[in-house]
């Protein structure tokens, strides 16, 4: 028996040793840790819907701000003692008001951010319209066809294309 | 020879050019141009306003509701403040930092006020330091005195509460805990006399909690 078919068996069960023994089983703070990502996670959805209150473009996600670092810091608190998202989004909201959210309600004058832009499109698409149609109709009418040459007159240019013509 | 026959056309003849009546017909004012044009002026007043006012500005939606309740600890002492030991006076807190150049400005205007409110025992000033380091909010109060109770917002919790977005700010709740006035900036000029000569003196006038 050579030497490296001893090692290889020996390897294998002290491997085997060392993956039962309690270095290598810490799966439940495998598993806080998860739950932490998980917990990042949701402040992040949340945080991102709503609005710096100092820095205007910015949520609170990104912003680098005092106030933005305490506002995640309170949704983070928030959901560990169990509120969902729609409940801490509702907190932020009776504090500041609509401008916290990034993408404000769709209520009562909010109604013009999102339909603004879509009325406008309708309105300058009805001038556009009626501007063409007006367009070519009045270039397109046919001018009044010609009366009817009466007999005596009809007669006379006989007549005189006759008298031309000799 | 005869004459040549009168034969005038039926109908004088046209061309869309010089068409009298299509031409009165263009001007007539219509459904849709009233449309166009309230809509356009309805956009340029919007745009009118939005040149003015502060950007910034948040407008609050906390005027009539219940003011959040808050303890913290006092910034010299370190004992505990809690609003609900107030209940039933009238409160004003002011949001102020160390840091806040605009904080410094009406400080003078808060000790005046409060000299001139102290003696009514149904009034409460309290400060609330906004995101600061201690020492220096204490110098801060070391250099400019506070006669009256100044409160530290530790984790920012109060300030968000209260959704302040920057400092100075002061809130004025009534006797029945309601939040009834609010002050972005600095109280001076005709925001003070605002509050010392009709918010508090008929806030202070009013009914206590029991009363309605």
């Amino acid at each position: 028996m050579n030497r490296v078919s001893l090692i290889l068996p020996a390897l294998f069960l002290t491997g085997g040793a060392w993956l039962a023994s309690p270095v290598f089983t810490p799966v439940a703070a495998h598993a806080a840790q998860v739950d932490e990502t998980a917990l990042d996670d949701q402040v992040r959805n949340i945080a991102k819907t709503l609005r710096c209150a100092i820095c205007q473009t910015e949520n609170i996600w990104e912003s680098q701000s005092v106030l933005a670092a305490q506002m995640r810091q309170i949704i983070r608190e928030r959901l560990q003692e169990g509120e969902s998202p729609e409940q801490i989004k509702a907190y932020f909201l009776s504090r500041y008001g609509d401008y916290i959210l990034m993408k404000p309600r769709v209520r009562g004058w909010n109604w013009l951010i999102w339909a603004g832009p879509f009325v406008l499109l309708v309105i300058g698409g009805l001038v556009l319209y009626r501007t063409l149609f007006r367009w070519t109709t009045t270039t397109s009418v046919p001018a009044d066809p010609p009366p009817p040459l009466s007999e005596p007159s009809r007669r006379r240019i006989d007549d005189e294309l006759r008298a031309f013509d000799k | 020879m005869s004459a040549f026959p009168n034969t005038p056309p039926r109908s004088p003849i046209t061309s869309p050019v010089d068409n009298p009546a299509k031409s009165d017909d263009r001007f007539r004012l219509r459904g849709w141009h009233v449309v166009v044009v309230a809509t356009l002026v309805g956009l340029f007043l919007l745009f009118y306003q939005g040149l003015w006012g502060d950007p910034s500005a948040i407008p609050t939606v906390l005027i009539g509701t219940p003011a959040p309740t808050f303890a913290g600890p006092n910034v010299v002492s370190g004992e505990t403040i809690d609003l609900s030991q107030y209940r039933g006076k009238v409160v004003m807190i002011n949001f102020w930092a160390s840091w806040c150049q605009e904080c410094r400005v009406e400080h003078r205007n808060l000790l005046a006020l409060y000299n001139q409110f102290r003696t009514n025992p149904d009034f409460v000033l309290l400060g609330i330091n906004y995101q600061d380091k201690l020492e220096d909010a204490r110098q801060y109060l070391g250099v400019y005195g506070s006669p009256f109770q100044q409160v530290r917002d530790v984790k920012g919790t109060i300030s968000i509460d209260y959704g302040v977005y920057g400092v100075p700010e002061t809130f004025i709740i009534d006797k029945q805990g309601v939040i009834r006035h609010k002050q972005v900036g600095p109280i001076v000029g005709t925001a003070y006399s605002l509050l010392t000569e009709r918010v508090l003196p008929t806030l202070l006038e009013g009914a206590g909690p029991n009363a309605s």
